[in-house]
């Protein structure tokens, strides 16, 4: 009866090959399974990739027209934004900006509101706790910034007794005035562009905060500011991310790194604070590192 | 397929097992009969012959499947072990010899007289050319390295050697610095005017250009480890199911054809069969439990060696840039501010307490470490992060030497910052630059000494799992295709002698 077991056992190997396939996609899936799952990354080609960027700073982050469009913003921040963007593989239509301010950043990034910061954010053992800093793309000093006219400040120590604004919420004047000990004294003023008025109205002598803020304003006055070019301090300017997104971190740091080979940043500098006659640095900063 | 019906047809359909696919349709049963037993004397020799290309064919494919899986385990180990592991090494090295170089060059500009004043430095100005002259020629041989360990990544390669050609800007910078301080002869502490001018042109291109890159390189470094492990490893962890699988499949088609051929043919077991059937098996559980054994491998090298390794690393690098910005902050005043805020945010990333100004930071690190360097509570920041995971043996004891050894480093900081806080400058110099405990000098160096410990504990545990790894994979490069060339012999051994007998 050796015939009448043939198809019997043929049944049973196409049996055990259709249960082996169903295990073998049951294990691919699983398989497939531990591989995702992961929380958002930008470096994940996830559109749209929504950045915040300062909406008020004039050279960094300044909104220009109505809506939030690619090209509403303008600035060496949206610039910087832009381009890592691009290295990020993102096209201009996939990227949307959003005005974000010093005390909402921390907050929009932890909701996923906005999923990269690009506001003149800088590095602080504080801020770390809270979020993931790649870059930084540019190390900032403080500075001075004067009236073009005005000669006889050449650094912080001529500071003394002269006229200095002091921006409420703001640790700039109080760096000069108490950690410094210099004399100088404070005039207040609700913003910096108070305060820039101010010192255009000679009712002060000297604002004095991060240079690249200055040097936009000493853009912008077309020549009756200018900065003096005495750093104080470093602000590291790091692009914000979620923390946790550790890939994304690492591609960051691989554009701002390609944006200081190809010459990109250095040309973004000059063209947005050739003109103010700040001395920039033109080497990629010293990354802080994404673990 | 083919059904012989022992039924005989009479007008009605013959009986059809289900599931076969052709109708046996003989007119009269004597004809088919006779068909039947041609084609099956021209087609049971190409079965046989079929089922041995396919159980040979799933051989290949298992010894195909288990290739590649341990090639990944390969690769994983070659780039984590020999490539980019070592390069954080090579990279972290040349960053802590460069930053050590602007240390010297400060403590050089830092003397000025004092060498034959009425105060003794102790330490003497000699001693840091000497060991200026040493950083050198070590970072000038970590540069070759970290060069020789970029292979064909061409960012990594362009910024070695922007790297390299700096250097040899510094290196004229700081003579012209030592040579103009020498001309000057001032007293101790902040150098004149002229000597700074150089000194800063100098510092700066250190700080703004050479450390960033060689950090830089180390991060990348760093990132190609963590995005090489992720992939590797997981390809191993998946590797191991797709060869159990391969594995089974390959030896359920073996014991098809055995059982085919015991009953075709009434023999016996077919020994070449049985082995060949065996030996698919035990290989099987060798390939897998190798592959679980590399992703273990992988694991201990990434996480207890090569992740603390490399933020030691940092921390080495970024309290080298500490002590070197104690004596910048000494010999140029109107940075004072500047060296004083970076020696803070420094300390800071190295172990976390919250603080605005560096008082309040030291009262925080004395509050958070108990009198043995144990910690009283868990912190963040690299060495902090590091007490909270204790895993190796003799390593709390060497956390411990740290935690205290920064302690005490930023003690004697305090005590120079004081002193000059105060004007006394010579005496904070003398503080800076004494060779007994109690000089930053010192004490710097003896908790560089216990970090050095504490990384190379992490970096034996690092050498040896790859080695673990290496020595696992390396006789499979032979093993494999022999195994694999001996089982296809014994399925053609075992299966010839039954297609001959049709011959």
């Amino acid at each position: 009866m050796r015939h009448t077991i043939r198809p019997r056992r043929a049944r049973t190997l196409r049996r055990t090959a259709a249960a082996l396939a169903v295990a073998a996609l049951a294990l691919a899936s699983a398989a497939c399974g531990t591989a995702s799952g992961a929380e958002k990354s930008v470096a994940d080609h996830e559109a749209p990739l929504v950045i915040g960027v300062k909406a008020d700073q004039p050279g960094l982050g300044q909104r220009q027209g109505a809506k939030d469009s690619y090209d509403a913003y303008t600035g060496f921040d949206v610039d910087i934004a832009k381009y890592i963007a691009a290295k990020l593989g993102f096209t201009t239509g996939e990227v949307e900006f959003r005005a974000v301010t010093s005390g909402n950043r921390e907050s929009l990034l932890r909701s996923g509101a906005v999923d990269m910061v690009v506001a003149s954010y800088s590095i602080t053992p504080e801020r770390e706790r809270q979020v993931l800093f790649g870059g930084p793309y540019y190390v900032a000093h403080q500075d001075i910034l004067v009236r073009s006219s005005d000669t006889s400040i050449r650094g912080v120590k001529d500071l003394a007794h002269r006229k200095l604004c002091k921006v409420a919420g703001s640790t700039s004047w109080e760096r000069v005035i108490k950690e410094g000990d210099v004399p100088a004294v404070p005039v207040a003023a609700p913003d910096y562009s108070a305060c820039v008025n101010l010192l255009r109205d000679k009712k002060i002598d000297a604002v004095t905060t991060d240079d690249l803020i200055l040097a936009g304003y000493a853009t912008a006055s077309n020549g009756e500011l200018r900065v003096v070019n005495a750093p104080f301090s470093d602000e590291r300017y790091g692009v914000g991310l979620r923390k946790g997104d550790v890939a994304g971190c690492e591609a960051v740091n691989k554009a701002i790194t390609s944006m200081y080979q190809d010459a990109s940043a250095q040309l973004l500098l000059a063209q947005w604070f050739g003109k103010s006659g700040l001395e920039t640095t033109t080497d990629v900063p010293q990354f802080e590192g994404c673990s | 397929m083919t059904q012989v019906t022992p039924r005989p047809a009479q007008g009605s359909a013959p009986a059809r097992a289900p599931g076969e696919a052709r109708p046996a349709v003989p007119a009269r049963p004597g004809v088919a009969r006779r068909a039947l037993l041609r084609l099956r004397l021209r087609s049971r020799p190409s079965r046989v012959v079929a089922v041995a290309v396919v159980a040979v064919a799933a051989v290949i494919a298992l010894f195909t499947v288990t290739n590649a899986s341990i090639g990944n385990a390969r690769d994983g180990l070659r780039v984590i072990g020999h490539q980019a592991g070592p390069q954080v090494v090579a990279t972290a090295n040349l960053y802590f010899s460069l930053s050590d170089m602007d240390t010297q060059v400060s403590n050089i500009l830092l003397y000025g007289n004092g060498k034959n004043g009425k105060v003794a430095l102790g330490f003497n100005r000699d001693q840091s050319l000497g060991v200026y002259d040493a950083d050198r020629t070590a970072a000038d041989s970590a540069a070759m390295r970290a060069l020789a360990l970029t292979g064909s990544d061409p960012d990594q390669q362009a910024t070695v050697q922007e790297l390299l050609d700096g250097m040899g800007q510094y290196e004229q910078l700081a003579a012209q610095a030592i040579q103009l301080d020498q001309q000057s002869g001032h007293a101790p502490g902040a150098a004149p005017a002229n000597v700074l001018a150089v000194q800063r042109q100098a510092t700066d291109l250190m700080r703004q250009s050479l450390l960033p890159k060689a950090y830089n390189l180390t991060l990348d470094s760093g990132s190609i480890v963590r995005r090489t492990y992720e992939d590797k490893r997981g390809a191993v962890l998946d590797g191991r199911w797709w060869v159990g699988l391969a594995g089974l499949g390959t030896v359920a088609l073996l014991v098809a054809l055995q059982v085919y051929l015991t009953m075709r043919f009434r023999r016996l077991v077919n020994p070449a069969l049985a082995l060949a059937t065996v030996g698919c098996l035990v290989f099987t559980v060798l390939a897998t439990l190798l592959l679980s054994s590399e992703a273990d491998h992988l694991r201990e090298a990434k996480v207890r060696g090569f992740d603390p390794v490399l933020a030691l690393s940092r921390t080495r690098a970024i309290s080298n840039a500490m002590n070197s910005d104690e004596s910048r902050y000494l010999l140029d005043p109107a940075r004072a501010d500047t060296y004083d805020q970076t020696y803070l945010e420094k300390a800071q990333s190295i172990l976390y307490t919250p603080s605005v100004d560096l008082n309040g930071y030291n009262r925080g690190v004395n509050a958070a470490i108990g009198p043995a360097g144990v910690p009283k509570r868990p912190m963040e920041g690299f060495i902090g992060v590091e007490a909270q995971h204790i895993t190796l043996p003799g390593q709390r004891a060497v956390v411990d030497r740290v935690l205290s050894g920064f302690r005490q480093f930023q003690r004697s900081d305090a005590r120079v910052r004081a002193l000059a806080a105060k004007g006394d400058q010579r005496g904070a110099v003398a503080v800076r630059l004494g060779q007994a405990e109690g000089a930053t000098n010192v004490d710097f160096a003896l908790y560089d000494l216990s970090t050095s410990s504490l990384i190379d504990i992490h970096q034996q545990t690092f050498t040896q799992a790859i080695a673990d790894g290496d020595a696992a994979v390396g006789g499979w490069n032979i093993a494999l295709p022999v195994t694999g060339l001996l089982v296809v012999a014994l399925i053609v051994v075992g299966v010839r002698p039954r297609v001959a007998e049709y011959r």
